[in-house]
């Protein structure tokens, strides 16, 4: 097993790249307003803000869960805006895993078959050696069996992460992957994340209120209305927690 | 994915038991449907006095309407008797016979009748004819001259007689005649054997009348190992003469056309019960299907977020319930075949089909409803996964925890179409006062049930808001909550209240449009029957020539006609198109207005003499066929007609739609006897009584009234027939409801659990689910009383002049009740076990 070593043009093409993106819901919520940004590989991005701002719409659109109503979004250098409820799941698990606050395991199957649905899904074969490094490396091998509700939300949650590495994606979505959990399996499941970024040169963008997560990754955007107010580069939990109580009181 | 999808489904056994308890009850009644189509076409009577031929030639007892299934003919057609002489010459043929039948029946002593044969109407026969029996043993010596018979075995047994004794016999009408038995034949139920040329004056084939020079059927020997030889000859021979030739099986239907007859009434009633049959299962089967497939929204909608397509999604669904009613299958089809043996036996036992008539055992049945029950579980489960699957990946998660908010429109919109399309369908009966009509009744019920089926959550939903609004404040906290889930729950409740609303309908329009078509026929047939008495001779095939004067000759009898039923095929157009009608049809003479009052609105059957019949009015308007008009006929022998139209009546539905007269039938029947006389008195009982000691003193002979027995002991076998069908689909129902309600509840453990830990009670849950329950109960019998009514009373305004219809007054409070239970009970269990866990880990577990 090696980190994944892409050629040098597709190295510079970002993971994701935004440009004018605006999303505005039935009803005529405004979610997202022109945000345009791109995500180097190989990095481990945050994205902040109070609710309401626009951060989870903008992950839903940049992972094409959701479709933008206006602009371009780029993963992996493919062109998602337009294409079909289909063809976008079809892009999707190609190039893109998630990780859901609330884990998101179908109970009715094992750990190990949840882990290889998106694969099965997708009509391939799991790559086995890579699996079982991965479920090496989080702990899980002796779990494989079990169904989610006999794990605890930490092994769930690092299950989760498996899952999202299983077709390895060009990008990892992560959406408050500590929301449901204690400190200690919070912990864990972020230093699993940054290992990923740092051993495996994965990229990941997460999402969180939490200024401890955001803390973790390499570069941290703050969001309010819709639109990215700021840019931190490697920040400190408390500098992010001034920055937010700021915007809350402004 | 295949592998997936049957693990996912372990996990979801309460509902997919629902659906396999529907599938499982589909192919049961698909089957049983399928093995009662495939005997009415293929299934032979067993070949009796015929088994000894190798080769027969008879007459096509079928009439084939283009593009229909063919119409089976009850009345022998003849054979030219000459053709016998001409195959007999065939090379490979040992013997040739020209088989004649007649009517015969032995009186014994004390003027005790002895019906011989099955058929009391073709018992004589030619003694040739024992040629054709299978290896017969013949105790004596052949018949000879015109006073000598042979009997069978069973028939001399309940006569008492042997060979050498003497015995009257009853031949063809004429009076009683003793003749000598010269031997015993040992094929039971074989008849009276007539020397030929007796038999052949016997039977009127003799001299110049309408059957002269004609056989019944030519029944051919062969050397062995010809018979395949001798068949092709004989068929090039027959050609384009329109006569049969008929080997192995075939040949029992040839023995008896009035039994083989028998036959088609299978194939008419299961096209009568595909259609209901159909609409019921794929009615149960997509709501068990829907709550399924609900129960899993979450599921699903968490595979699209890890990456499953709208497609794949759908497929998933599609497979695991397939996987299901793969496994209920093979049960159900084999239970298929069990019903269908248990229903012919009904049938038989009722009389409606003949004893000894097989039933095919075939795999067509079994592949039929593997197909139709395949399409129709993929193509629901398909539909029930549509919305989920399409949904953006995100929304389907949301979503998947309560319901979809609004039920869609297209579904809603369809669902009242489909009133409208109901409401339409139940003004027939007002137009056509026919059993064809009244069927209507029925269909438009289920037809609105399926409607509330689909407009049900937008009409919950309604009802819901309402309750809720009204009982905001001031009402318990349990009757608050069960009034928010019925329009929180809408989907949920509308799959729950339509089948219960569709079980009422079904047995209300079904029950009462048969009662009130037997009480507007007997009606009919009791006020259009002006004479008190009946006069009739199963047992000798016929009533007795002279039997007509002697009774009009009795002192107080008034009026008197002789009435037959036979069948004859109206082809007629309608809408541009040509059609075909098999129907039962009286013959008549014109005297017969003297004794019955078919309420002519025209003409006069004064006039129904030479090629003339007399129609129904609902026949006359809807094919143009007034009084003077032409109509197209083929009577029961097959003989194409013309006759002039010269009454029209209004009691169609007591009488039929067409009446021959004597002159136009005869010769066309299989035999010219009368098959009943009516007879009108003074009214005192005097002359009732000169009838009876009429009746006493002529073997044979019954007097009958015509007024019917209170208590409906001459229930048409029909009505036993739908009533074993409303039963049956009615458990199929209610087992379906049960099932489907069990599932429901089971599937809502989080939200009780979750209702629990936010400080309700059990009793309360208990008391909030028997809330629910009432309410659902409510508004099925609410609905199902609403699409029953307005078909109901348009039936009984057609059919019986007042808008509601004839039958039994306690199957409402009995339908009420068991809806009523039904609802309780499924609701009630499966939320007491649902309680039993602690609510904490319902939520962990789930």
């Amino acid at each position: 097993m090696s980190a994944p070593v892409a050629p040098l043009t597709a190295r510079q093409t970002p993971a994701i790249a935004l440009a004018r993106v605006s999303k505005t819901y039935a009803g005529g919520v405004r979610a997202l307003d022109d945000v345009s940004l791109s995500v180097r590989r190989g990095t481990f991005l945050a994205v902040m803000g109070p609710s309401g701002s626009g951060k989870s719409t903008l992950m839903h659109c940049a992972a094409g869960l959701d479709s933008p109503t206006t602009g371009s979004i780029r993963i992996d250098g493919h062109e998602i805006a337009g294409l079909n409820e289909t063809r976008r799941t079809e892009l999707r698990r190609e190039r893109v895993g998630f990780v859901f606050q609330a884990y998101n395991l179908i109970p009715s199957l094992s750990i190990e078959d949840n882990i290889t649905l998106p694969l099965r899904l997708a009509g391939r074969r799991p790559d086995a050696d890579w699996l079982g490094t991965l479920v090496e490396r989080v702990g899980l091998a002796d779990r494989l069996s079990h169904r989610p509700a006999e794990l605890s939300g930490g092994q769930q949650q690092r299950a989760a992460v498996v899952r999202a590495l299983a077709a390895r994606p060009a990008v990892v979505f992560a959406d408050e992957p500590t929301g449901a959990l204690d400190l200690r399996s919070a912990h864990q499941v972020l230093d699993l994340l940054r290992a990923l970024v740092d051993d495996l040169g994965q990229t990941v963008v997460m999402v969180t209120h939490d200024p401890a997560a955001a803390a973790q990754a390499h570069r941290t955007l703050v969001m309010a209305d819709g639109c990215v107010v700021d840019a931190l580069d490697a920040p400190t939990a408390p500098e992010l927690a001034d920055r937010l109580v700021a915007l809350a009181e402004r | 994915m295949f592998p997936l999808a049957v693990r996912m489904a372990a996990h979801r056994i309460t509902a997919l038991l629902a659906v396999a308890c529907a599938v499982l009850g589909g192919a049961t009644l698909i089957t049983a449907t399928g093995v009662l189509a495939e005997s009415g076409l293929r299934s032979h009577l067993p070949p009796g006095r015929l088994a000894g031929a190798d080769v027969v030639v008879a007459a096509d007892q079928e009439f084939h309407p283009s593009g229909d299934l063919p119409i089976a003919l009850p009345e022998r057609a003849p054979v030219p008797a000459r053709l016998t002489d001409r195959l007999a010459g065939l090379p490979g043929v040992t013997a040739a016979v020209g088989a004649v039948d007649f009517p015969a029946a032995l009186v014994a002593a004390h003027g005790r009748v002895v019906p011989a044969g099955d058929d009391p109407g073709t018992a004589g026969h030619g003694w040739s004819s024992t040629k054709l029996l299978a290896a017969p043993h013949i105790e004596g010596r052949a018949p000879a001259g015109s006073g000598e018979i042979a009997v069978d075995t069973a028939t001399a047994a309940a006569a008492g007689i042997e060979a050498g004794d003497r015995v009257e016999v009853v031949a063809d009408g004429r009076p009683a005649k003793p003749y000598r038995v010269s031997a015993v034949v040992g094929t039971p139920g074989a008849g009276v054997f007539f020397a030929d040329a007796t038999a052949v004056r016997l039977a009127g084939r003799g001299g110049d009348g309408p059957r002269a020079g004609t056989v019944d059927l030519i029944g051919l020997k062969t050397a062995p190992g010809a018979a395949g030889r001798v068949t092709e000859a004989v068929r090039e021979r027959v050609a384009g003469t329109g006569l049969k030739v008929v080997t192995g099986g075939e040949r029992g239907n040839a023995v008896s056309p009035g039994v083989g007859a028998a036959r088609s009434l299978l194939v008419l009633l299961s096209g009568s019960l595909a259609g209901i049959v159909l609409l019921i299962t794929g009615f149960v089967t997509a709501g068990a299907l829907g709550v399924a497939v609900a129960g899993q929204r979450r599921d699903l909608a968490l595979m699209r977020a890890v990456g499953a397509t709208p497609r794949q999604i759908r497929r998933l669904a599609a497979a695991q319930s397939s996987v299901v009613a793969g496994v209920a299958l093979v049960p159900g089809v084999a239970l298929g075949y069990l019903l269908a043996g248990r229903f012919h036996d009904v049938l038989a036992h009722r009389g409606v089909l003949p004893t000894e008539l097989p039933l095919t055992i075939g795999p067509l049945p079994a592949l039929a409803t593997l197909v139709l029950t395949a399409a129709s579980v993929q193509l629901s489960a398909r539909a029930a996964s549509w919305r989920t699957s399409r949904m953006p990946a995100t929304e389907a998660v949301a979503e998947s925890r309560s319901e979809p908010r609004t039920p869609s429109r297209a579904r809603t919109r369809t669902g009242l179409l489909l009133f409208v399309a109901a409401s339409t369908m139940s003004v027939v009966p007002l137009f056509s006062r026919t059993v064809v009509g009244a069927s209507a009744t029925s269909l438009a019920g289920i037809v609105g049930a399926i409607g509330l089926a689909l407009a049900g959550p937008a009409l919950i939903k309604a009802l819901g808001s309402a309750a809720a609004r009204r009982t905001r404040t001031g009402v318990s906290a349990p009757t608050w909550l069960a009034m928010a889930n019925l329009r929180a729950y809408a989907q949920r409740n509308a799959g729950i209240v339509s089948p219960l609303a569709m079980a009422v309908v079904f047995v209300l329009t079904y029950t009462f449009a048969q009662t009130t078509v037997m009480a507007a026929t007997s009606h009919d047939t009791d006020t259009g029957t002006l004479a008190p008495y009946r006069l009739t001779a199963p047992a000798l095939g016929g009533l007795p020539e002279g039997t007509l004067t002697a009774v009009r000759n009795t002192p107080g009898v008034r009026a008197a006609a002789p009435v037959t039923t036979t069948t004859a095929v109206w082809q007629y157009e309608q809408f541009g198109e040509p059609d075909t009608e098999s129907a039962s049809a009286m013959i008549l003479t014109p005297d017969a207005t003297d004794v019955l009052d078919l309420g002519v609105r025209d003409g006069g059957l004064d006039g129904l003499t030479g090629a003339t019949v007399a129609v129904s009015s609902d026949a006359a308007r809807t094919r143009g066929a007034g009084t003077g008009s032409r109509v197209h006929l083929v009577l029961g022998d097959g003989t194409p007609v013309v006759a002039r139209v010269v009454a029209v009546y209004s009691r169609g539905l007591g009488f039929g739609p067409i009446v021959l007269s004597r002159d136009l039938a005869a010769g066309h029947t299989t035999t010219d006897l009368a098959q009943s006389v009516l007879a009108r008195t003074d009214g005192t009982a005097d002359a009732g009584h000169r009838l009876a000691a009429l009746a006493t003193a002529h073997p044979g002979l019954t007097l009958t009234t015509t007024r019917a027995a209170p208590g409906g002991s001459d229930t048409p076998p029909e009505v036993w027939i739908n009533l074993v069908v409303i039963v049956v689909l009615l458990a199929y129902l209610l087992l379906s409801i049960a099932n489907k309600l069990v599932a429901a509840t089971a599937q809502r453990r989080t939200e009780l659990a979750a209702l629990r830990l936010g400080g309700t009670t059990p009793r309360q849950i208990r008391s909030m689910m028997r809330r629910e329950a009432a309410v659902i109960a409510a508004a099925a019998l609410a609905g199902g009383l609403l699409l029953s009514a307005l078909p109901l009373a348009l039936l009984g305004q057609g059919f019986l002049g007042r808008p509601w219809p004839a039958g039994p007054v306690w199957l409402l409070p009995a339908a009420a009740l068991t809806v009523m239970v039904t609802a309780f009970l499924t609701v009630e269990l499966p939320t007491r076990r649902a309680l039993r866990m602690p609510p904490a880990e319902v939520i962990r577990v789930h």
